[in-house]
């Protein structure tokens, strides 16, 4: 992408003009504008050298890739000699090795150690081979200042060569200039002004200059080795279960195209919005930024141009022919609605079957219309029906046999795990105790609720968080959460906590109920206390009852939350695992049966919108296969574009800290099912976008040119 | 009337002696005998020779008297008793050593220094100022440039380049907008002829790139001038402003439609900013390192336009060779090497100071000529360094080598801008080289390897034999090194970095060889190596070491060898430094 950044610009262009040259007896034939370097390794005489980089203008710092040319004094430098016609250059003379050995002998002279196998700088040396100058000699490098413990990289002084390509990188590629040379001579290092933290420095932490050093001066501080390298330097990306171009829609967003970013989140997923507002956003916790400050407000930002979307996009959508294939979408939850969406677009007559009086799944049940509004959701499933995918509302399929004899040529089984599990505590069959997903969707349809008193919630997921603040909604004087671990344990996400903290529940942690009885008209709730022992396998500390402890806690009602199961008719016919789970193939969501997909919640057990949606979006691609198409669903909605290599300087780039979309007051959201949280606004939507450290840009930097295996 | 003139020196050299001072009681004694209408005070530049402060009472047909080493308080006495009753003051009067120094030389761009006051333009107008602008303008731009080329002028900067070839490079090369520039970061130790030019003769300078602006199609001029000048850049602040007032600079010099302007840019004291691509970064303000080369700055220079960069001293010799013709400079020197070159002559000679001469008169007539020979009379010539740090040391046997280019280049030193240093047997060649080794490893800018790391490795070298710890390992290694960073370094200042290591190992290898074999040092520097024992062959029992000894180490009486105590001593050297004879190994 930087390619031809260097001498090229500096040269009088001669458009594509071609010249010729010998090197080494090879007749080479290259661009006007070339230099010597560039011509031999295009011909692939590949002449040693430590500072060039075919992204960087070249300096000729380490004198490794000179040359003899035939009418020119000495050695120059092939990275910074032009290509000249006619020119006759030789790379490898009994003179030019023994200077390249003279030259090694200095770069390692002044290098603390070997350099590692790995290194180009190893590479060179092996290539070059080594002379003892001097015997007796021993290495002196800089040994200035102890190595340098940055986030994410470490900067080791003794071993950095000055080859001068981080500085380059920073500053004229990336034009931050962030680093550069400091003192002169031998004294010389790569530094800050002032010997200030590079985050006071102006530097964006793109780490190209980590990727472009050969010496193993700058490094890492966790390997990175393929073939997981790409995936941990981008980690937002890999975690987001549909992988959506997180960077990409970000810089958009930044720089101002908010249906460029939409559209970039459209070629993955049919619910920006819906996602914007609820979701559970891994790749916010994986984010890298967080490891500076904290991470972006990815979903967030999603919300914002989900927010502005002007359905540009609509106009992009192709509905390929009919095919003639008939599909059957068992549940319409977002698992359900993704897999019709793509099928949909491939041509293919879909159906979509919802036991339901709505659609949704999860979505519309059991998140509470304060975190996601009915019309968002209501909305964007209205998308999916407008491209002609038929939804049946009210209409539990009790046996896929049934649909095949209605002529449908595949199914795909999203029934998720609505099948709330229980404590185990005896007692437990009470009527005032309910389950969490119930009382949900109890709540989202309407039913009045007759919960007064004081409520007691059983769970630390997100759905006791939900449970929790819906009832303080509809009527509970106060709603206690009881969690056998601490708050460090809970799987809900922190914010959901924070806000139910704020809106008033109160937590019991370490504690857990045992029996369960009548207490005049309360529930009395016997618990046993809890300490925290070993990390099980998921890596949270295990809860241990202490022996002895035992508490009563009363209650006016019960709702549990501690976890769901699918709950998938017998007549599905479809083999499930111990913990009533659909068994499907993980890559192509396909059953045992033939035509019979599955995925969502019903195969993984309860997880999140957009984990369905991914699953979705698997069965999407098999099932079009299957009925013999081509399987490609992604749809490119705007051309890839070169993300701009240039950051630009910004002083306060790292002390920039998130922004957190504003919410109303906790003493306004009682009662009511008001939306509480709210739009990031514009300006803040784009400083929280510019936070970005642009992971994506070191992916694309050229690899330099390393010696041959073998020296021929 | 014409006026007689009271020329003082007041140059940096002079006004730290307190030739101010002087002036001031000079301007009292004339209002006080009521002379200011018969004498005129000229405050001029320093003319290169250090003699506290120089004045000369000149009158109007040329008859002059100097006096040197006048004192402020001096201006009574010398109103009283020569302006007023017209006899010299004897004892104030310049001696045979101030004849000699002026007597083998030709003064060409230092004519006005020590002649004008460099902050009246008129004066510089009265001497021919401006005359070669003038000729310069009714020329077409090309031959200007022609003219300089075929005067043989070469740039006195170091490199040698054609002066006005180097205009032809950069007049043919496209660009709209181009640059000229003074390099007047003089970097060399104990180089000052910039200085002196800058202080004594601005004018001189200003003229010369006009001249060179016109020459080129520029309208932009730079001065890049050492911020330790102060007193240069004051004086060319002034000049600029005064060639402004009238009309020199500027809109529409002398109405011919042809416009350009001076700026001054004060460097921060690197040694590689002399370097023409370090100086260009300097001024963009980049970090002062030089790029490789081509583009060369006549095609891509300042701000990527096409740029003439000249030393102060060639910019100086442009009037000249206008007003008097490519034919008249062309005339002085041997071929290859016309004109003048201003030395800065130094070290362990009778007189030191800036010497102009012909192109061509060999080292020996400029050293026992305007040098006045060896200081010390009983400690022979060992060697000279010319070139500065990265220029060579040559031995007596070149002593007859005629200063041009050329010659001086077939030698292993370089002509660079004119730094000379005359040492004598009391020096050590292998810590001389050390020295100026020091310097280089000091100014590297440290972006090519062989120039950052080379140089000090070869220094480590050179401190190792120097402390009595050599190997003969050393020497090949010394060679090696040398020989590569020559053949690789980026800019001229590497390459020519070990030219002082290769001159001394190519003229005095003996000296080498007994620092690493013998552990001796012939010149008794470097202490490791030094004995402290006092050579009875040699001693002439004058008991000079004894009062310098600061330790009382060492024993003498009258008419007695003297001997030094080893228990006491702690090997100052005093005693070596004062022995007339050597005497002391």
């Amino acid at each position: 992408m930087h390619k031809m950044q260097g001498l090229h610009q500096c040269l009088p262009g001669d458009g594509d003009k071609m010249i010729e040259l010998r090197i080494d007896d090879k007749k080479v034939e290259v661009k006007a504008g070339a230099t010597v370097l560039e011509a031999a390794l295009q011909a692939g005489v590949y002449i040693p050298n430590l500072c060039y980089h075919p992204d960087l203008p070249p300096i000729g710092s380490c004198r490794l890739c000179i040359v003899e040319i035939d009418g020119v004094r000495g050695a120059p430098a092939s990275c910074t000699t032009p290509a000249k016609e006619g020119m006759v250059v030789r790379t490898d003379t009994p003179k030019l090795r023994n200077l390249r050995k003279d030259i090694l002998w200095l770069i390692l002279s002044a290098y603390s150690g070997d350099p590692e196998k790995a290194s180009q700088l190893r590479k060179v040396a092996d290539w070059i081979g080594r002379k003892d100058l001097l015997p007796g000699s021993v290495p002196k490098p800089a040994n200035i200042l102890p190595a340098l413990y940055d986030p994410f990289f470490v900067r080791d002084l003794d071993k950095c060569i000055l080859c001068g390509r981080c500085v380059r990188m920073c500053r004229d590629v990336r034009k931050t200039g962030a680093i550069g040379l400091v003192n002169r001579g031998i004294k010389t290092v790569v530094g800050t002004g002032c010997n200030a933290p590079l985050k006071d420095s102006g530097c964006k932490f793109c780490l190209a200059c980590v990727e472009v050093c050969p010496s193993g001066a700058l490094y890492d501080k966790e390997k990175l080795e393929e073939p997981e390298r790409a995936k941990k330097l981008l980690p937002c990306v890999n975690t987001c279960p549909a992988g959506i171009d997180i960077p990409r829609y970000v810089r958009l967003i930044a720089s101002g195209k908010y249906q460029d970013a939409l559209e970039v989140i459209r070629e993955k997923v049919p619910f920006p919005l819906a996602l914007g507002y609820a979701c559970n956003h891994a790749c916010e916790e994986a984010c890298r930024r967080g490891s500076l400050n904290s991470p972006i407000s990815i979903r967030a930002l999603k919300r914002f141009v989900a927010e502005r979307d002007s359905g540009r996009w609509r106009s992009k959508l192709a509905i390929e022919p009919p095919t003639g294939k008939k599909v059957a979408v068992v549940g319409a939850g977002p698992g359900g609605l993704t897999t019709a969406w793509y099928l949909r677009q491939a041509g293919h007559a879909v159906t979509v079957f919802e036991a339901l009086s709505e659609p949704g799944g999860m979505m519309r049940s059991a998140i509470p219309a304060y975190r996601l509004p009915r019309k968002v959701l209501a909305g964007e499933i209205s998308e999916i029906t407008a491209i002609g995918v038929k939804i049946v509302t009210n209409s539990e399929v009790k046996s896929i046999d049934a649909l095949f004899e209605q002529g449908f040529d595949a199914v795909f089984v999203a029934v998720g795990a609505p099948s709330g599990m229980k404590m185990g505590a005896e007692g437990e069959n009470d009527p005032r105790i309910m389950d969490g997903i119930y009382f949900l969707q109890a709540v989202s349809f309407g039913k009045k609720s007759d919960i007064t008193g004081e409520v007691l919630v059983v769970g630390g997921g997100n759905v006791a968080m939900d449970v929790a603040r819906t009832a303080l909604r509809v009527g509970a004087k106060k709603v206690t959460v009881l969690y056998r671990r601490t708050r460090e344990e809970m799987p809900a996400l922190p914010e959901e906590v924070e806000e139910a903290v704020k809106e008033g529940v109160k937590f019991r942690f370490l504690t857990a109920p045992e029996k369960i009885f009548s207490l005049g008209k309360k529930l009395g709730v016997a618990c046993i206390l809890m300490k925290l022992g070993e990390p099980d396998a998921g890596g949270r500390r295990r809860p241990v009852p202490i022996e002895g402890s035992k508490i009563v806690i009363k209650a006016d009602r019960i709702i549990t939350a501690i976890g769901q199961r699918p709950a998938v008719p017998d007549g599905f016919a479809l083999p499930l695992d111990k913990k009533c789970c659909i068994q499907a193939d993980p890559e192509t969501m396909a059953c045992s049966r033939k035509g019979v997909f599955a995925g969502g919640d019903a195969v993984s057990g309860p997880a999140s919108i957009i984990e369905a949606v991914q699953a979705g979006r698997k069965a999407a691609v098999s099932i079009d296969k299957y009925l013999g198409g081509s399987g490609v669903i992604d749809r490119l909605f705007i051309p890839a574009e070169e993300p701009p290599g240039c950051l630009g300087r910004d002083e306060s780039f790292c002390s920039c800290e998130r922004a957190e979309p504003p919410s109303i007051s906790a003493a306004k959201r009682r009662n009511n099912f008001n939306l509480v949280e709210l739009s990031l606004k514009e300006k803040d939507a784009i400083a929280a976008a510019k936070r970005c450290l642009r992971c994506e840009l070191r992916l694309k930097i050229s690899k330099a040119p390393m010696p041959p295996d073998k020296k021929e | 009337m014409e006026k007689i003139k009271i020329l003082i020196c007041m140059g940096t050299s002079g006004l730290s002696a307190g030739a101010e001072a002087l002036a001031k009681n000079f301007e009292k004694e004339l209002k006080r005998h009521k002379l200011a209408g018969k004498y005129r005070i000229v405050r001029t530049g320093d003319r290169g020779l250090f003699r506290d402060i120089l004045v000369d009472i000149a009158a109007p047909g040329g008859d002059r008297v100097t006096y040197e080493y006048v004192k402020p308080e001096d201006a009574a006495r010398i109103t009283e008793q020569h302006l007023l009753r017209g006899e010299p003051v004897k004892e104030l009067l310049a001696g045979e050593d101030y004849k000699q120094f002026f007597a083998g030389q030709m003064r060409v761009v230092l004519a006005n220094c020590g002649e004008i006051d460099p902050e009246n333009i008129e004066d510089y107008i009265a001497c021919g100022g401006y005359k070669a602008l003038a000729l310069a303008l009714a020329m077409a731009p090309e031959k200007v440039a022609q003219e300089v080329k075929s005067s043989g002028l070469r740039g006195r900067g170091g490199a040698g380049f054609l002066t006005g070839l180097k205009w032809e490079f950069c007049r043919a090369a496209e660009g709209d907008v181009k640059y000229v520039i003074c390099n007047g970061d003089e970097g060399d130790p104990g180089a000052f002829m910039d200085r002196s030019i800058l202080e004594g003769d601005p004018q001189a300078v200003i003229e010369g790139m006009i001249i060179a602006g016109y020459a080129i199609g520029a309208c932009e001029g730079y001065v890049y001038c050492r911020a330790e000048y102060p007193l240069a850049i004051k004086r060319l602040e002034k000049a600029i402003a005064q060639a402004g007032e009238k009309g020199f600079l500027g809109k529409s010099v002398f109405k011919s439609g042809f416009s350009f302007d001076i700026k001054i840019k004060q460097g921060a004291g690197a040694f590689v900013c002399g370097e023409e691509t370090a100086l260009i970064a300097s001024i963009e303000g980049r970090r002062g390192m030089p790029v490789p080369r081509p583009p060369f700055p006549a095609q891509q220079g300042l701000w990527g336009k096409p740029t003439t960069i000249n030393n102060v001293e060639t910019f100086a010799n442009v009037g000249h060779i206008l007003t008097k013709g490519a034919k008249w400079f062309s005339a002085i020197g041997p071929e290859g090497s016309k004109g003048t070159k201003v030395f800065a002559l130094a070290g362990k000679v009778k007189n030191t100071g800036l010497v102009e001469v012909p192109m061509g008169t060999t080292l020996r007539s400029l050293i026992f000529g305007p040098g006045g020979g060896m200081l010390h009379k009983n400690i022979g010539f060992k060697g000279v360094q010319i070139g500065g740090p990265s220029g060579g040391c040559l031995p007596e046997s070149l002593l007859d080598t005629p200063i041009d280019y050329e010659s001086i280049t077939r030698t292993g030193a370089i002509m660079g801008s004119g730094g000379m240093v005359v040492m004598d047997k009391l020096t050590c060649m292998v810590d001389m080289a050390r020295f100026f080794l020091e310097f280089t490893v000091s100014e590297s800018c440290g972006k090519c390897v062989p120039c950052r790391v080379g140089l000090k490795r070869m220094l480590e070298a050179l401190e190792e034999i120097c402390g009595g710890k050599g190997r003969p390992a050393h020497l090949e290694f010394l060679r090696e090194m040398a020989t590569a960073i020559k053949d690789t370094a980026l800019c001229g200042l590497g390459n020519t970095a070990p030219n002082s290591v290769l001159t001394t190992l190519r003229y005095f290898p003996e000296e080498y060889k007994e620092h690493i074999e013998d552990k001796a040092c012939r010149a008794s520097v470097c202490v490791p190596l030094v004995k402290f024992e006092v050579v009875e062959s040699k001693c002439i029992k004058c008991g000079r070491c004894l009062s310098v000894c600061p330790a009382g180490a060492v024993v003498w009486q009258k008419k007695e060898y003297a001997g030094i105590d080893k228990a006491k001593c702690i090997k100052c050297k005093a005693c070596i430094n004062v022995c007339p004879v050597m005497a002391i190994k």
